[in-house]
């Protein structure tokens, strides 16, 4: 893949995975650090993808997922962090400034746990099949279909009682 | 909120592989034949295909292209950057090299202690300069985000 070409799908992929890596931070201002350092790994390391073994939308948003890991382990070097930093969300001014609609979604989504909160941003909002959301997580792709749809139920509930 | 079990007779996770087009002919079958009867499923059904049409509606990032397109070229800036600053700290090393070495075997009028003098007022500036780089480095990378604004 040229490396113009590359570029011009990964700043069209940034606003997804800077949601994905919100959702797992917790923050916007982290995820975007996230997303910036995965951009600048993605270029310097462009061979590292095959485009014969799939798009390079879960090849980069796996990248940033590890990158989200990483700047957690750094934060809390011994808690079990993916499922701990759940419901911090966004700050007040932030959520005023956003449509009604997105601010309730929000909440209804951080109400979740991390991997339900990822594995819907992947799906419903990243359009990834379920082997590409079972690539990106690293799990098996047999598990994506409970798991989603537990997800999804956890969200719907949650979406209702706010 | 409807009430569903993933034994016998309900279809449940089926229904989430149903909208995501995931399943094989006979499940689609067996999910479609089981909403005609079971009004449960079928409006979980529809309560899924919202939700899902909702998040894909929604704006969970308010940040755009263009964001990290520029994003991107501050990458690239930084990298040549780095390659340019390497070519003149290293260029400036070796020349800084010869040019002591050539001042130390050079025969010349100058006596020891006036090659010492010489010597410690190029050495001095040399210093002063590593020490003014050094600063504006450390300054830069904490203007980090200033940079990314302008
Ligand atoms: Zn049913």
């Amino acid at each position: 893949m040229k490396t113009d070409d590359m570029r011009h799908e990964l700043a069209q992929l940034g606003g997804g995975a800077h949601a994905l890596a919100t959702q797992i931070l917790g923050n916007p201002d982290d995820a975007a650090d996230a997303v910036h350092d995965s951009l600048e790994k993605a270029l310097r390391t462009p061979d590292s993808y095959d485009s014969g073994k799939g798009s390079l939308k879960p090849w980069f948003l796996r990248i940033v997922r590890n990158r989200c890991i990483d700047l957690i382990r750094r934060r809390r070097p011994t808690e079990d962090r993916v499922e701990e930093i759940s419901d911090s969300a966004m700050g007040p001014d932030k959520a005023a400034e956003l449509a009604d609609r997105d601010r309730v979604l929000k909440q209804a989504l951080a109400s979740l746990e991390s991997e339900q909160r990822q594995i819907i941003v992947l799906r419903d909002y990243m359009d990834l099949s379920y082997a590409e959301i079972a690539n990106v997580l690293d799990i098996a792709s047999g598990t994506v279909m409970s798991r989603l749809h537990r997800a999804r139920v956890a969200l719907g509930k949650a979406y209702r009682e706010l | 909120m409807t009430k569903y079990s993933n034994s016998g007779e309900h279809v449940g996770e089926l229904l989430s592989g149903y909208i995501d087009g995931e399943l094989t002919q006979q499940e689609r079958q067996r999910v479609r034949l089981h909403c005609d009867s079971c009004a449960d499923c079928d409006s979980t059904l529809t309560d899924l295909r919202r939700l899902r049409q909702r998040i894909g509606e929604a704006r969970l990032s308010d940040k755009d292209r263009d964001n990290w397109r520029e994003s991107m070229d501050d990458t690239t800036v930084k990298a040549t950057r780095g390659i340019g600053w390497l070519l003149l700290i290293g260029g400036a090393l070796i020349g800084v090299g010869v040019g002591v070495y050539e001042f130390i075997i050079t025969p010349s009028t100058l006596s020891f202690i006036e090659k010492l003098i010489v010597g410690g007022v190029y050495g001095g500036m040399l210093l002063i300069f590593i020490s003014v780089l050094r600063q504006r480095l450390i300054e830069r990378k904490s203007d980090r985000y200033k940079d990314v604004e302008i």
